[in-house]
């Protein structure tokens, strides 16, 4: 039998590749060495095998997600990728700080924009950029949440350039998914990799739902007894379903719909076959339009009528705060380098992506000239929907876009074509490189917690930028090294 | 526990039961129609009483073929009833509680549902029929077995344990009634299918030494003290699960689900086959099918609903516009 590399026929091209570095001869950076000489004298078989492996076991354990546009959602797996994203400590501790630092300075900025709006009065965001938000809500203005934290759990998306250097993308500060297929991920590589794993000293993640539940814990009215929390779902046909059945049973809470709570005298209480229980803290997975439907949307049969009024009481803390999404805006998200400045006086550890913003007269002649080389985006979008990337566009796409961007210009932001990270994915014809980013999952409780890594999210089609889901992404997981 | 959990769980196990109850029924008839049915003719006289038993006339398939009816029967997405809606039904139910099953049981669930929408039952099916009832049977054993095995015998167990008995004293009900609905008196043949739709046939005979009659088959099937499919035997697990729910000590009510379940239970132990027979088999059955539906009825009430909603059912909103607004 002759030798065989998997590795033999790949190519990092002119891309950043997170695991090789830039020369002529392929030589895999320290910190993924292991992992590569393992990978590299696999066979088809043995490859074969552990894909086959890993995908029943997601398809099985009914580890889905909802595509939506179908016939009554249908359900598919997320896509794993066997190659582990590897991170170096040293590397680690840069982003984390960067994430600490940003995660503090976007709920100063929340507490500021409900409360005396200094930064407005200080000229440093604008006051029509904040009221115009979507997702602004004045019923929240005066009003102090508890312990004053607004986004308990956000989930910011980095990319890497063509340089190697982190940059955020956005700030997800309303109900971040993702944090499941990271655990779930773990598991499955532990299974596939046991030797290589346990050899690269990769810092575990297994703490993610017992931090995230103290931090539920924590924003607890009635700290008398232990607190009733629960998480709240839109309900079975949601995308991340999956993920809310697998958080609730982690941390051992309720999963409830909007139909198993009531409110009654500004309390909320869940029915159970025992009678009604006082609810103390819903970590909701549901955005702030269908919270309640005696203040928001008015249709909305997945919230809870007087849910705001007990929460506005202080009776009921909800995780993450009402109005959090004026902060991951894509317009507010360009200012969050000055918020940093502004509240901290400190340097924004981890720059974000050059943003044109639309409503500026002369970045929107710039971006209306300038579209095939630019990302337009729309700014209260996500799941990367409402987007044009320029270059791989048609003209007729970019007329669209134009006239969009003309009749709604505060609605739109662009920013340059970024070429993001590779990392040697498993693919039809071998290893190839494909497009990454990074999702980690910050936690802010009695202090700020982030597990090491996060999700790795990987664009399978070849050449695309887009990592999301819905998008024919895929994930891989994320191995942080401890200092070796 | 949360009141839709209960009622998740409660018509999780329902659906299995029927599933099972479905298979079974299709697998015997399909046999006992290849010894004893001639013609078409035949056919629609063996099948009809069958159909109108378990709510299913307009399920005909093209009326001629045993192979298409019975293949309506298992794969069909429009009767509700089909082992097919049954299996997506319960799984759909396991889908909104998976925080209470235990892995096993939910990959058992999720692989026959699995099985059902890639085809494999089709492929399995296309083999010969009892290949694929059996496995939906043995699925629907183990689940069971599973349920009892692997998870707490707490409130969850016990509203999935009730949903159970229920649904299976409906099953044994409906295919006792069968052989009223048969025009001509029932043959040998007939008597021996229902007995095997309740997997009844070896605790028949050890009891009654194969004295095959009417009286015996229906005594059997109604009365029976230990047969864990008999009516009488369901109704007494149902009383017992609705105390042990409740708290509340066997003998007294604290609602009226146990109200009713407790005045079943007593005509059951203290009713003999020469009152049925005064009254009328299908009469009986009839009424405790009724009986059976206000039973479930009353649960939910007790237990799922607030006591100010019981009188605004129906008011209920369009299953799709719900969906819809959870894809956000």
């Amino acid at each position: 039998m002759t030798e065989t590399s998997q590795f033999q026929d790949y190519k990092t091209e002119n891309f950043f590749d997170e695991m090789f570095d830039q020369s002529e001869s392929l030589k895999a950076r320290f910190h993924y060495d292991k992992i590569f000489q393992r990978l590299d004298r696999l066979t088809e078989s043995e490859i074969a095998e552990r894909r086959q492996q890993a995908d029943s076991s997601f398809l099985e354990h009914g580890i889905t997600f909802t595509v939506y546009g179908d016939d009554g959602g249908t359900e598919r797996i997320f896509p794993f990728d066997l190659i582990p994203r590897v991170i170096p400590e040293s590397e680690w501790s840069v982003v984390e700080a960067g994430l600490r630092q940003r995660i503090l300075a976007i709920n100063l900025f929340l507490n500021d924009i409900y409360h005396g709006q200094k930064i407005i009065k200080d000229g440093i965001i604008p006051k029509e950029i904040v009221h115009s938000s979507k997702n602004f809500r004045p019923e929240m203005v005066g009003f102090s949440p508890p312990q004053d934290v607004y986004a308990h759990i956000c989930g910011t998306d980095l990319i890497r350039d063509e340089n190697g250097s982190y940059l955020v993308l956005e700030d997800n500060a309303r109900c971040p998914s993702g944090a499941s297929y990271l655990l779930e991920n773990r598991e499955i590589m532990k299974r596939a990799f046991p030797q290589t794993f346990s050899g690269m000293s990769v810092r575990p993640v297994e703490a993610y739902p017992d931090l995230l539940l103290r931090t539920l814990e924590y924003l607890s009215p009635r700290k008398s007894q232990k607190a009733v929390c629960v998480l709240l779902t839109p309900g079975v046909y949601n995308s991340a379903y999956f993920e809310h059945t697998f958080l609730a049973r982690q941390m051992g809470i309720e999963i409830v719909e909007g139909k198993d709570l009531i409110a009654i005298d500004s309390h909320i209480y869940m029915r159970t076959t025992q009678g009604l229980v006082q609810v103390d803290v819903i970590y909701r997975r549901l955005d702030d339009d269908f919270l309640d439907p005696a203040v928001f949307r008015e249709e909305s049969m997945l919230g809870v009528s007087g849910l705001m009024d007990a929460y506005l009481k202080g009776n009921v803390a909800l995780a993450n705060a009402v109005g959090t999404g004026v902060a991951d805006d894509k317009v507010t998200y360009a200012y969050v380098p000055e918020m940093i400045k502004y509240y901290l006086d400190q340097d924004a550890i981890l720059p974000n992506v050059p943003t044109y913003l639309c409503w500026r007269d002369s970045d929107r002649e710039y971006v209306l000239n300038h579209l095939e080389h630019l990302v337009v985006k729309a700014a209260n979008e996500s799941g990367g929907y409402g987007m044009l990337i320029g270059n791989r566009s048609t003209a007729k796409e970019r007329e669209e876009f134009a006239n969009l961007i003309q009749s709604n210009p505060r609605e739109y932001i662009a920013q340059p074509i970024i070429s993001l990270s590779r990392h040697p994915t498993f693919c039809e014809d071998g290893i190839e490189g494909r497009h990454v980013d990074l999702r980690p999952f910050i936690l802010y409780g009695e202090d700020i917690e982030i597990v090491p890594g996060g999700l790795t999210r990987v664009a399978l089609k070849k050449g695309s930028l887009v990592v999301n889901s819905s998008q024919g992404g895929g994930s891989k997981d994320t191995w942080v090294l401890r200092e070796f | 526990m949360l009141s839709r959990v209960a009622d998740n769980l409660y018509w999780m196990s329902r659906y299995i039961e029927r599933a099972e109850g479905m298979a079974r029924m299709i697998q015997v008839h399909q046999s006992q129609a290849l010894e004893y049915v001639q013609n078409e003719q035949q056919l629609k006289e063996f099948w009809s009483p069958v159909l109108q038993s378990i709510c299913a006339e307009s399920v005909q398939g093209d009326g001629h073929d045993i192979k298409k009816l019975g293949h309506a029967l298992i794969f069909s997405e429009t009767y509700a009833n089909s082992i097919f809606s049954c299996i997506s039904f319960a799984r759909e139910n396991a889908r909104m509680v998976r925080d209470q099953l235990s892995e096993e049981l939910w990959l058992e669930l999720n692989n026959m549902y699995l099985s059902f929408r890639d085809q494999d039952a089709e492929a399995l099916y296309a083999q010969g029929s009892d290949h694929l009832l059996d496995k939906v049977t043995r699925f629907s054993l183990v689940f069971q077995g599973l349920a009892d095995a692997t998870i707490p015998h707490g409130e969850g167990w016990r509203f999935l344990t009730l949903g159970k008995y229920l649904e299976r004293a409906d099953q044994t009900s409906r295919m006792l009634d069968t052989l009223n609905l048969r025009t001509k008196e029932s043959t040998r043949a007939d008597l021996m299918s229902v007995l095997s739709c309740c997997i009844a046939l070896s605790a028949f005979r050890q009891q009654f030494r194969g004295n095959l009659s009417l009286p015996n088959v229906a005594n059997f099937l109604l009365f029976s003290e230990d047969f864990p499919r008999s009516i009488r035997f369901c109704i007494r697990s149902i009383d017992h699960i609705l105390h042990s729910i409740s708290g509340v000590p066997t003998g007294t009510f604290s609602n009226e689900a146990e109200r009713l379940t407790g005045s079943t239970l007593a005509m059951v132990n203290f009713t003999d086959w020469n009152q049925v027979k005064a009254k009328g088999l299908h009469e009986t059955l009839d009424e405790l099918q009724s009986t059976l539906i206000e039973i479930g009825q009353y649960v939910f009430e007790t237990y799922v609903l607030l006591p100010s909603e019981i009188k605004s059912l129906g008011e209920r909103s369009s299953a799709q516009f719900i969906q819809a607004q959870q894809q956000q």
